[in-house]
């Protein structure tokens, strides 16, 4: 099979997942939620809505990660008092904004990134997607395509490739979607907000990688849409708890120290297996949230002491679910029909 | 002089399929011996789980053997490019409900590696072979057992087979859907294909067949030419009084069952 027949067959399963998620709804539902989530951005209004800082003056609250240049531009410490007006729902609703308009523009687009996209719509889009390589290898549907020229491995995945793009997509929509309608409401256009998509295709990949092993192994859409929670809650609750006993030495000094072999495998563990917390650690870096919320101790602790590698991180969750995919693929390829 | 090339090779072959617990089950196929020349029609027949869709299934890698080997082409059926020289037909194909009926032929077609311009060309003429002619714009979930019969048959021969795979075509098929069947399994040999044919309709095996292999609980019990079946069976009936095809099988099924 030559490379150009490859990416054909690819194209084509790619095509006919987004011909499945028009079929089950999915698209449109997904389509949907953004475009509620674009009318919401819409609907959002600032008055008063000019910088609280003159150009020679301190911002109220410096960011943690604000350099020495910064803070020694500021002449004088003190704020002004903000009256500014935030309204929603076409001005439905109006709350006192005691910030200025980038930074409450700041606070709605951390709320969509790391809130709505990054775990709501994470753990949304992987229940909706559950159905869809279990539908695909059901065995009257996928017989005929079996007796096809098409390497096995290859067939399964260019539909995980379709599904991946299915929801980067749907992604697409919602983070340039928001991201345009805040701007055009507020005239604040802050690209960083765009870095959620990135992590968001990211993450989804990963854990649907766990998804497409359990449809190999069991071809039940319950079996995948729980395997694949499961999944992200063990890896999630990992990687808390690596970084917790990382940090826990330096956060509280009178908890007797964990063993070495506790330690050990808990640093196999994290490193062996996907690392949701650490994706959204740097989604929440990349969007300066810092500015909003406090950090969890926990995290603040590990970039303090140089443990956390975002490359490392990313590049480790990616390889694990290039295993995932592996071992799907080989699944598959061992299963008769 | 070259022997006739293989389309389709069993040596010893034979498949187990577990009992769902891990623990072996039952031979669906064992000790299969089989050897399909180029150009023959070739009838597999036997009572209900005989083996002869285990046996399609191994033929098609859609199930690996546990014992022997399978050949397609001449290779092992492993290698899946000698797939793009075989046509498929199932026996309760079920296919996206929401394609249409040429959508459904340009994605099959693709995957059977044929190129896009010989598709355009080709769905058309196939579509009305198939007589779906009309009915190509309405989605394939409003189709009858019939219809859908027939766009298998469709699917099938995208990719101009040599080798035409059919179990159980005029299943759910009415008489002009049974011609169209005898119809393409004559197009097919005429030129130069070979047809594998499962089928419990013995008028159609008898008017099309040239050979026939017969199974029975998944062992072969004959091999030959239909003329032939009659002797094979072991019939009670003298040798000179003309026995129907479906009394020298029931002879057969019986003499042979355990």
């Amino acid at each position: 099979m030559s490379g150009g027949d490859r990416l054909r067959v690819v194209a084509w399963l790619v095509r006919d997942t987004f011909r499945q998620s028009l079929e089950s709804r999915v698209f449109w539902l997904m389509l949907g939620i953004s475009a509620l989530a674009i009318l919401t951005c819409l609907s959002v209004g600032v008055q008063g809505a000019a910088s609280l800082h003159r150009p020679d003056e301190r911002p109220d609250f410096l960011p943690r990660t604000a350099t020495g240049t910064d803070r020694a531009k500021a002449p004088r410490d003190g704020v002004d008092i903000a009256s500014g007006t935030l309204t929603l729902a076409f001005g439905a609703f109006q709350v006192p904004l005691h910030r200025d308009a980038r930074d409450a523009v700041h606070f709605i687009q951390l709320v969509l990134a790391a809130g709505a996209a990054d775990t709501a719509g994470l753990l949304l889009a992987l229940v909706w997607t559950a159905g869809f390589l279990p539908a695909f290898l059901a065995p009257g549907a996928v017989t005929v395509l079996l007796a096809k020229p098409v390497p096995r491995g290859l067939l399964l995945l260019g539909k995980v490739l379709g599904v991946v793009l299915f929801v980067a997509f749907q992604g697409a929509l919602f983070f340039l979607g928001t991201w345009g309608a805040l701007g055009l409401r507020t005239g604040v256009w802050d690209p960083s907000y765009l870095w959620g998509l990135p992590l968001l295709i990211v993450q989804f990949a990963v854990f649907y990688g766990a998804s497409a092993l359990i449809a190999a192994n069991r071809r039940r859409t319950v079996a995948c849409l729980l395997g694949a929670l499961l999944v992200w809650f063990l890896c999630w609750g990992m990687n808390y708890g690596r970084h917790a006993v990382v940090a826990l030495p330096e956060l509280n000094r009178e908890v007797a120290p964990v063993s070495p072999w506790l330690r050990g495998a808990v640093e196999l563990g994290y490193w062996v297996l996907p690392k949701p917390a650490d994706l959204s650690l740097i989604l929440q870096h990349a969007i300066d949230a810092d500015r909003q919320f406090a950090a969890v101790p926990e995290f603040e602790t590990v970039v303090r002491l140089r443990r956390f590698h975002p490359v490392l991180s990313v590049a480790s969750s990616l390889a694990a679910a290039c295993l995932l995919l592996l071992a799907a693929a080989r699944r598959f390829e061992a299963t008769d029909y | 002089m070259v022997p006739p090339t293989a389309v389709a090779e069993f040596r010893g072959a034979g498949k187990l399929y577990s009992n769902g617990r891990g623990q072996a089950g039952t031979w669906a196929v064992r000790d299969v011996d089989l050897r399909i020349e180029a150009g023959q029609v070739y009838g597999l027949l036997g009572p209900n789980r005989a083996g002869k869709t285990t046996l399609v299934k191994l033929l098609l890698s859609l199930c690996r053997p546990s014992a022997g080997a399978v050949f397609r082409f001449d290779r092992p059926a492993e290698v899946s490019r000698t797939l793009a020289r075989v046509g498929y037909v199932h026996e309760a194909p079920t296919f996206p409900r929401d394609l249409t009926a040429s959508g459904l032929l340009k994605y099959y077609g693709a995957l059977s590696l044929v190129p896009g311009a010989v598709l355009r060309r080709r769905i058309p003429a196939l579509l009305d072979r198939v007589g779906l002619v009309d009915r190509t714009r309405e989605p394939i979930g409003g189709y009858s057992k019939g219809m859908t019969q027939r766009l298998g048959l469709a699917q099938a021969l995208i990719n101009e087979p040599d080798l035409l795979v059919l179990d159980e075509p005029t299943e759910g098929l009415d008489l002009a859907g049974r011609q169209l069947v005898r119809e393409l399994v004559v197009e097919q040999r005429e030129r130069g294909g070979t047809v594998l044919l499962i089928s419990h309709a013995l008028g159609e095996v008898e008017a099309l067949c040239d050979r026939v292999a017969v199974l029975v609980e998944g062992r072969k019990v004959y091999d030959g030419p239909l003329s032939d079946l009659s002797a094979a069976s072991g019939g009670t009936e003298p040798p000179e009084a003309p026995r129907s095809l479906e009394h020298a099988l029931g002879d057969l099924y019986r003499s042979k069952a355990r």
